[in-house]
């Protein structure tokens, strides 16, 4: 009896896989250049003031080293990011410095925002529970924290992109969220 | 005549009597042993508060089992730990085991401290407060809303400068972990590696939790190695075990083997189970009776003084067996005329040299003095109110194995007839005693340390990954209440934070990092509102928020300034839980709180820390390894000169009997513990405390050798029993030099090579027996 019931379930699963997206299947469709550039508009809504606050600048990264960050509007603000640290300068001069290895929270935030910039589907799938779909060239993913410590950094993640990541939406628990949209990306640099 | 026996009768009952009073007595008050090497420290330099402190990290850490499990896989990984937690869980000795955070803790250990933002600050933003830097506060709470991460709760109305965002991204544990898929994962690290602590419920050096706790470990190691995941251990459970297994197991082949080694030689020389019977019993009422007085003396009995007075034995048996050989030789009537003046001496001599002891401030010498002079005093009168009662039927036979050893010992030469072996004893002294001044001196805390390497190298990595304190260097503070202790360490912080800076120390962990002192939040809401003050209006003009808004914000400020963070309700705090034992809450009201430091302590930094400590009142440096250290180098010293002030005591009294030869009693124990000390600073890494009390019981021994021989004028029995009585000592104790645990190593050396170097000497160095010429 608990045999047939196990065939019969095994035999559904290819069927239950198809029916979402996996990350194998977005890591194929997705890119992720080892260099990338572009500009980017951030807008962040505060949900306990109703209102948005919008940023914009420019960004580059490289794969497994660095991300800076660098806003334009409304403040000149500095952000450079790499596995192990956080860097903050503004007008030159450097204003904060988180390290990972010393505060497990920066550590958490540092991985998580690095993977999603640049794409690293296995990292993430050590984070989440993935939903989505993917149309031709098109893809579209929800991103839910399995775990609770991730859930107190943020509490869901939506990405769409082509070939590259073209916008990221990160909500938080409080109800706010940040809309990162991409443009003019460049990765032959 | 008859009188005279219905005495001794009387006098022997009466000793009876009191022997039974005294064990009864000390059996009524229970017996209490100590094991603190503490308890062996001087009196005048034990510090009630420090001691209770030492006591108080020893016992923590003992009560900690911490498991690290790690290996290739995830999931296998994560697997272990929670069949490992389970199955911990479910056994009586184990109260409880931290290996997850629930959901809903999380969410509590996140939020709990937002209502106190005002007040309880990030240390470094305390710094820009106290600088005015308001400007860069400001520059960083903008960094934050502008930034793609988000660091912490962005309200702009209840925190706009993101006081709590800045404490809480500061925040860490005091262990080196951070939490993934709700267990405890050690960052940082080449494989998945997850860590549970065990919180024992029962005592560790309980064989049952031992067997039980240890059991389910070990099982669950090897099961979950196939699978390629790892647990290392680290814990006091883990070297008491491994103490108890060595102990039982050394007990069982060193102690069997020499209890049977001395069986057969005193069964042999004897030929009679009587004479054993009756040589065994003055040394057990000896040590029963030395037992006895010690426990009502000083309440307990240190595991120490019992090692030591174990020797005593060695001194104890002397008395029985001389009298036994005696026995064999004379008269029931005329046994006790004839040597007691050499037991008297003999007793006398050692009492002197064991009381000497008495005299020093160590209180554990103190306790070994009393245990080994009652001892000794005890079995003597055994002997001599006892057995001549109880050998008054024996006839007389004299013992073939004696006349055998006294032929033995005519073939050696003796002393006085060969000017080549006075020679070559005063160049082997001579060379002896270079070698000695030039040796070093040991006094390493591992001459303590019973564990084997493994288990210390497994522990080590333990530590390490986690980056915990050190539980036996930190920094203790006193007070009355714990708002003062809280403010001294404050006032302390900043010569830490000082030391921090120049990277000479690596951190360092204060009940006040987590919970300041009253006084301290109160200056701190002043700060914060000086900065609202300045700065609110223009940040939220940029904004473009409202001015209500600001209004808002402000009576956010003015309520969030009234919230102090009060010690009860600090302790409620989720977030206290790793912190609340470095407060000890003292008997009589006052507080004590410890601080303890992270990573290497080297000696520099240590005197810098002593230096810093004296600036204050009621604020100690402890350094257990230190501490124990000094306490061995101390006692080392102090044995030394009271082994010369003994053996110069014993000298002045023998010198009224012997005149002229009373060198012939007293250089076989000189003589043989100059050469044993020379031979050990040879083959030992150095000469330690244990080497010099076993020295004590070579001379204790030594000297009865020297004083029966010469009272007896060399008798053949009498160097058969002396000859027996370093026999059976070197059984009971030499063997020891085989132990894998250092102390009693050290100690078995020594008399090992002692005795033998006595039991040589002394017949070199005998007196002409009638038939030899002189």
């Amino acid at each position: 009896m608990m045999r047939t019931l196990l065939f019969i379930l095994l035999g559904c699963f290819p069927l239950l896989a198809s029916a979402g997206v996996t990350f194998s299947q977005l890591a194929s469709v997705s890119s992720t250049p080892e260099q990338l550039s572009g500009r980017f508009v951030q807008t962040r809504y505060l949900s306990a003031l109703d209102a948005d606050l919008v940023s914009e600048g420019v960004f580059n990264y490289q794969r497994d080293g660095f991300i800076r960050w660098q806003i334009r509007q409304p403040i000149e603000s500095e952000l450079l990011m790499t596995p192990q640290t956080i860097i903050n300068r503004q007008d030159g001069q450097e204003l904060l410095r988180l390290e990972s290895d010393k505060s497990p929270v920066v550590a958490l935030l540092s991985s998580i925002f690095f993977s999603v910039m640049t794409a690293e589907w296995e990292v993430l799938e050590n984070y989440f529970l993935l939903s989505g779909d993917i149309q031709g060239q098109q893809w579209y993913a929800d991103l839910l924290p399995k775990d609770s410590s991730v859930l107190q950094v943020v509490s869901r993640i939506e990405l769409k992109g082509d070939t590259l990541l073209r916008e990221v939406i990160l909500h938080e628990k409080s109800g706010d969220r940040t809309t990162i949209q991409f443009q003019q990306l460049l990765n032959d640099q | 005549m008859i009188s005279e026996n219905m005495r001794h009768k009387a006098v022997a009952t009466g000793w009876l009597l009191l022997v039974v009073l005294l064990v009864s007595l000390a059996i009524k008050q229970g017996p209490a042993f100590d094991s603190s090497i503490f308890a062996l420290l001087p009196e005048s330099e034990q510090n009630p508060v420090i001691t209770s402190a030492t006591e108080q990290m020893a016992e923590d850490f003992s009560r900690r089992l911490i498991l690290v499990v790690s290996g290739e896989q995830g999931g296998a990984v994560r697997t272990a730990v929670k069949t490992a937690a389970s199955a911990l869980l479910e056994l009586d000795e184990v109260a409880s085991v931290v290996w997850q955070v629930s959901d809903n803790e999380l969410e509590k250990l996140s939020d709990e401290l937002n209502p106190y933002r005002f007040t309880v600050l990030d240390e470094d933003l305390r710094q820009r407060l106290l600088e005015g830097s308001f400007e860069e506060i400001k520059a960083r709470a903008l960094f934050r809303l502008y930034s793609p991460l988000t660091m912490g709760n962005n309200s702009l109305i209840e925190d706009p400068f993101g006081l709590y965002a800045e404490l809480s991204m500061n925040r860490h544990s005091h262990l080196n972990l951070k939490i993934s898929d709700g267990l405890l994962q050690v960052p940082d690290t080449a494989q998945p590696t997850y860590m549970l602590i065990v919180n024992l419920a029962g005592d560790p050096f309980s064989f049952k939790v031992q067997n039980s706790v240890l059991g389910v470990v070990g099982n669950l190691s090897q099961k979950v190695r196939q699978a390629g995941v790892e647990i290392r251990r680290s814990g006091m459970l883990l070297h008491a075990a491994a103490g108890a297994r060595q102990a039982n197991s050394e007990i069982s082949t060193i102690g069997l083997g020499s209890l049977l080694g001395i069986v057969i030689v005193v069964l042999l020389a004897f030929r009679r189970l009587k004479s054993l019977l009756l040589m065994l019993l003055p040394v057990a009422v000896g040590c029963a009776v030395a037992s006895a007085v010690t426990l009502l003396i000083f309440e307990r009995v240190h595991l120490i003084t019992f090692a030591f007075g174990a020797g005593l034995v060695g001194v104890a048996i002397d008395y029985a067996l001389h009298f036994l050989c005696e026995r064999r030789v004379t008269d029931s009537g005329f046994v006790l005329k004839k040597i007691l003046p050499g037991l008297g001496l003999g007793l006398f001599s050692s009492v002197i040299a064991y009381a000497a002891m008495a005299l020093t401030p160590f209180p554990g010498l103190r306790q070994m003095a009393v245990f080994s002079v009652v001892g000794l005093v005890a079995a003597w009168l055994t002997v001599v109110l006892w057995l001549p009662l109880l050998t008054r039927q024996d006839v007389i036979s004299e013992l073939s194995f004696a006349i055998y050893l006294a032929k033995l010992r005519a073939g050696l030469p003796r002393l006085e007839q060969q000017p080549l072996l006075i020679a070559l004893l005063f160049v082997a002294s001579f060379v002896a005693a270079f070698g000695l001044w030039n040796s070093k001196s040991l006094d390493d805390v591992r001459l303590l340390q019973t564990s084997p390497a493994s288990l210390i190298n497994e522990e080590g990595q333990v530590q390490k990954l986690l980056g915990a304190g050190s539980s036996s260097r930190f920094i203790v503070i006193s007070a009355a209440s714990l708002e003062q202790c809280l403010q001294l360490e404050e006032s302390l912080a900043v010569d830490l934070n000082m030391l921090k800076d120049t990277g000479e120390l690596q951190g360092y962990r204060a009940v006040s990092q987590v919970l300041p002192s009253l006084q301290r939040q109160q200056y701190n809401a002043e700060l914060v509102g000086q900065l609202y003050q300045s700065s609110l209006a223009g940040f939220y003009l940029g904004l473009k928020l409202t001015q209500q808004h600001g209004l808002d914000s402000t009576a956010n400020l003015t309520q969030g300034q009234a919230t102090l963070l009060s010690p009860e309700a600090w302790r409620q705090l989720k977030s206290s839980e790793n912190w609340k034992d470095l407060i000890l809450q003292q008997t009589d009201g006052s507080v004590v709180t410890i601080v303890s430091l992270t990573g290497e302590v080297d000696d520099v930094l240590q005197a810098r820390l002593r230096s810093i400590v004296t600036g204050y009142e009621g604020m100690y440096y402890v350094d257990r390894v230190g501490g124990i250290t000094e306490l061995l180098t101390s006692y080392r010293e102090q044995i030394v000169d009271w082994v010369g002030l003994a053996y110069l005591l014993v000298f002045l009294i023998l010198l009224r009997r012997y005149r002229m030869q009373v060198w012939r009693i007293l250089l076989p124990p000189l003589l043989a513990s100059l050469f044993t000390l020379a031979l050990l600073a040879q083959i030992e890494q150095g000469i330690n405390l244990f080497h010099l009390m076993a020295l004590i019981l070579v001379l204790g021994i030594g000297l009865d050798m020297g004083i029966f021989l010469t009272e007896s004028r060399d008798h053949s029995h009498t160097w058969l029993a002396v000859s027996l009585s370093a026999y059976t000592s070197l059984l009971a104790f030499g063997l020891l030099a085989m132990s894998n645990t250092p102390v009693l190593h050290h100690f078995g050396l020594t008399v090992l090579l002692g005795l033998t170097f006595v039991w040589l000497l002394v017949p070199l160095m005998r007196n002409a027996t009638p038939g030899e010429n002189d």
